[in-house]
């Protein structure tokens, strides 16, 4: 028989469990305020910016942040940061809880996830103060879903391949003449330096989770890897063919062994096997090239084209934003955030202070007023990405809302058949479904 | 006999509770509530509310950005079909069937030998106590990566012995491996417990059975081993539940990945990616709650058998 004291207990315990439930059950919705902004004021006002990035990026950030709280001084910008994987499941419980950076940088991969769930601020709308007209419309666009822009492009990048030529020379080897050569040269080059070396060294890093290198090698055979719609159009075969060659790669020799690629994997860039004179060639987004350099003084590279034949479609390369800046919708201060992003984008002396960390400037003003003050690297990045522009095709679909994590599911499989533990026609085919059932479930 | 268990003896007898005892456990008990009002908050808003709240979710379709929408048996569904869920599954229990038991037989073994009334013994302890503390810590599994890696001190060694060893991180017939030499190393824990049943055991036991002619062996399956049982059971549950619950070492040793071709994926880890990496906290929640009924099982299972094997005192 409860005595009198335990039934109240029960039941203030039973109203303060549902007070808990009614409360968090809120969750977090979008400002629905519509296009009206409140312009800039001059009260003190402070935002928050976050970014991922190395040292160096956080540095050269955090300087161009003090240019701008010197041009607003009313302005304080509040500055975080972290490592690429770690910034991810940060900013998604951050925005869960309503607390978002005001001006977040974006990576392609989460831009229609973040977008297609209403927490990214329309910039079109904020166009009085955010100016994006510098940007050529080739980029720009790739900040679009839906029509509407919901990140501006902070650089452009296409796929190359970072080639070692302190490696290359320290065996007797020519340097490639990387505008003309054919798969079948790139082949042999990476096999001789495997056998130059006497395995020391070995030719190639394989693709592993590179979704911007499967779209590129779709690119090449005239497919694509998925279309507007959140299909993936890339046919299992040629997806196959992808595995094969990063499997006839490890067989031959010409790629290390499958388990010190996959150490290579989860590397940072100065244990990578490119900086560490393991593997002296490499394909990755241009925007990759500085840190490399930086990370290997000691070794001179070059960045090159896509080696191609004579049946391979023209206009293969794109240009793809290596990053955005996006504006949150829940923030508070949507003026002052969007004066920051206008003069992270426009600003030449934030140009000057990023020169190519973040990629090559997408405005091309921007790029002539870095040209005088780059490193050589710098040169070799800003002619190259101009050497593309002209060869460029038309830019492919960005990345589907659901196929955020098309790098993680593409180095499983990846795995999985380095490893031996499934063909390349399974794993293709196993991995277009498991994309294609991530992107339907996405809402 | 409490004070509220007499007052309610003396109300039996009277039949009939007089007006300055009930003022006086009236007041008793306001004061009980006003001293557990703190805890029973924290319990409410920290425990209860959230578990509560997730049982929700894991009914909806939850993806951290917008409102969750009730989507009713979606998410088990997809647990039946998901092979992922299903290769994460063997590998935890893997993980758990194969290190819980090393670790304690190590910790046993270590125990008995430090049990001989050595000198440095306190000394001895606390070194082998050290790795338990570390064990679970970020910076261990880092360590970690490093000494196991491709390029890492374990293959360093083995290149002076002349022998060419394989990245045993990132390998996925070894990677798991590793995981499980870490669990096993932090055997310091369980240990030290051990040390203590040990030293609970009457000599005069031992004592009679060398003068029976028992020899060490026997003396140890049937005098130690039947005497320590009850912490052997207390190690083996508390060593299962934290083991089906490990994170940190799997996800800072295959850098958040689930290890190559998914071979370090433990059930939390995976859970983790389905949450926060993958938007489906809705079936992130499922899951959890999934892993508190596996946990629960092996609970309710170990004290099933303990009936069998445990041998209490009184």
């Amino acid at each position: 028989m409860k005595t009198r004291m335990q039934r109240r207990m029960l039941a203030l315990g039973t109203l303060g469990v549902t007070a808990i439930i009614a409360l968090s059950g809120c969750g977090v919705s979008p400002d629905a305020s519509g296009d009206v902004t409140p312009p800039a004021t001059d009260e003190p006002v402070t935002i928050s910016l976050g970014w991922w990035g190395s040292d160096p990026r956080a540095q050269a950030t955090e300087a161009a942040v003090a240019l701008f709280e010197e041009k607003y001084p009313n302005i304080t910008v509040d500055t975080s940061y972290s490592d690429f994987s770690g910034y991810w499941d940060r900013l998604a419980t951050q925005t869960a809880g309503g607390d978002a950076p005001d001006v977040s940088q974006m990576d392609m991969a989460y831009l229609s996830s973040y977008a297609s769930r209403g927490t990214l601020a329309d910039l079109g709308a904020l166009d009085s103060i955010l100016d994006t007209s510098g940007i050529p419309d080739s980029v720009l666009d790739s900040g679009l879903v839906d029509d509407t822009l919901y990140a501006a492009p902070i650089g452009a990048a296409a796929n190359g391949v970072v080639i070692n030529t302190t490696l290359l020379a320290q065996y007797g080897i020519e340097i490639p003449d990387t505008d003309t050569w054919t798969w079948d040269d790139f082949d042999d080059l990476a096999l001789e330096v495997t056998e130059k070396s006497g395995g020391a060294s070995h030719g190639v890093t394989p693709f592993q989770n590179d979704s911007f290198g499967l779209q590129v090698f779709a690119r090449q055979h005239g497919e694509e890897l998925w279309d507007a719609e959140g299909q993936i159009t890339v046919p299992p075969e040629l997806v196959a063919e992808h595995f094969q060659k990063e499997l006839d790669w490890v067989e031959s020799g010409a790629a290390a062994s499958a388990s010190q690629v996959s150490d290579n994997g989860g590397a940072t860039i100065s244990e990578s096997d490119i900086v560490t004179g393991k593997t002296a060639m490499f394909f990755t987004a241009a925007g990759a090239f500085n840190g490399i350099q930086l990370a290997a003084p000691d070794n001179d590279y070059i960045i090159g084209n896509w080696p191609a034949d004579s049946d391979t479609e023209p206009g293969f390369q794109y240009l793809k934003p290596t990053m955005y800046w996006s504006h949150s919708a829940t923030s508070e201060h949507p003026s002052e955030a969007a004066l920051l992003v206008d003069f992270l984008i426009n600003d030449e002396g934030v140009a000057e202070l990023f020169g190519t960390e973040r990629g090559v400037p997408a405005n091309p003003s921007l790029q002539e007023v870095i040209e005088p003050t780059l490193t050589p690297q710098g040169v070799q990045a800003l002619a190259f990405s101009r050497l593309m522009n002209e060869e460029a095709g038309e830019a492919p679909a960005i990345t589907p809302n659901g196929a955020s994590s098309v790098a993680q599911i593409l180095a499983r499989y990846n795995d999985e058949v380095l490893f031996g533990q499934t063909t390349p026609e399974d794993a293709a085919e196993g991995f277009i479904d498991e994309l294609q059932a991530s992107i339907d479930a996405a809402g | 006999m409490s004070a509220l268990g007499e007052l309610r003896t003396i109300t039996k007898r009277t039949g009939r509770e007089s007006a300055v005892d009930k003022r006086a456990r009236t007041r008793d008990s306001k004061v009980a509530a006003v001293f557990l009002a703190p805890w029973i908050v924290g319990l409410l808003g920290i425990t209860v509310g959230p578990m509560l709240v997730s049982l929700y979710l894991s009914f909806t379709d939850y993806n951290l950005l917008q409102n969750p929408n009730f989507t009713g048996l979606d998410n088990i569904q997809r647990m039946l079909g998901d092979e992922r869920l299903a290769a994460s599954l063997r590998v935890t229990f893997t993980y758990v069937l194969v290190s819980v038991p090393l670790q304690l037989i190590v910790a046993l073994a270590i125990a008995v030998l430090l049990d001989r009334g050595l000198r440095a013994l306190p000394l001895y302890r606390s070194i082998f106590y050290l790795p338990s503390l570390l064990g679970s810590s970020v910076a261990v599994a880092v360590l970690w990566r490093l000494v196991f890696g491709g390029e890492g001190l374990l293959n360093s060694f083995l290149g002076l012995l002349g022998i060419q060893g394989p990245a045993w991180v990132s390998n996925p017939d070894t990677a798991l491996s590793t995981l499980i030499l870490l669990h096993v190393w932090t055997f310091g824990s369980p240990m030290v417990i051990f040390l203590a049943g040990l030293r609970q055991i009457p000599r005069e036991f031992y004592e009679a059975a060398s003068t029976d002619g028992a020899s060490r062996r026997r003396q140890f399956t049937s005098i130690t081993l039947p005497l320590l049982s009850p912490i052997i059971f207390f190690n083996l549950v508390l060593g299962i539940i934290g083991a089906f619950q490990s994170f940190t070492q799997a996800f800072i040793i295959s850098g958040g990945s689930g290890g190559p071709a998914d071979s370090t994926l433990f059930f939390s880890l995976y859970l983790y990616q389905e949450g926060f990496a993958n938007f489906r906290m809705g079936y992130a929640s499922a899951l959890a709650w999934l892993l508190l009924l596996i946990i629960g099982a092996f609970t309710a299972l170990n004290f099933w058998i303990s009936k069998f094997w445990v041998f209490y005192n009184d």
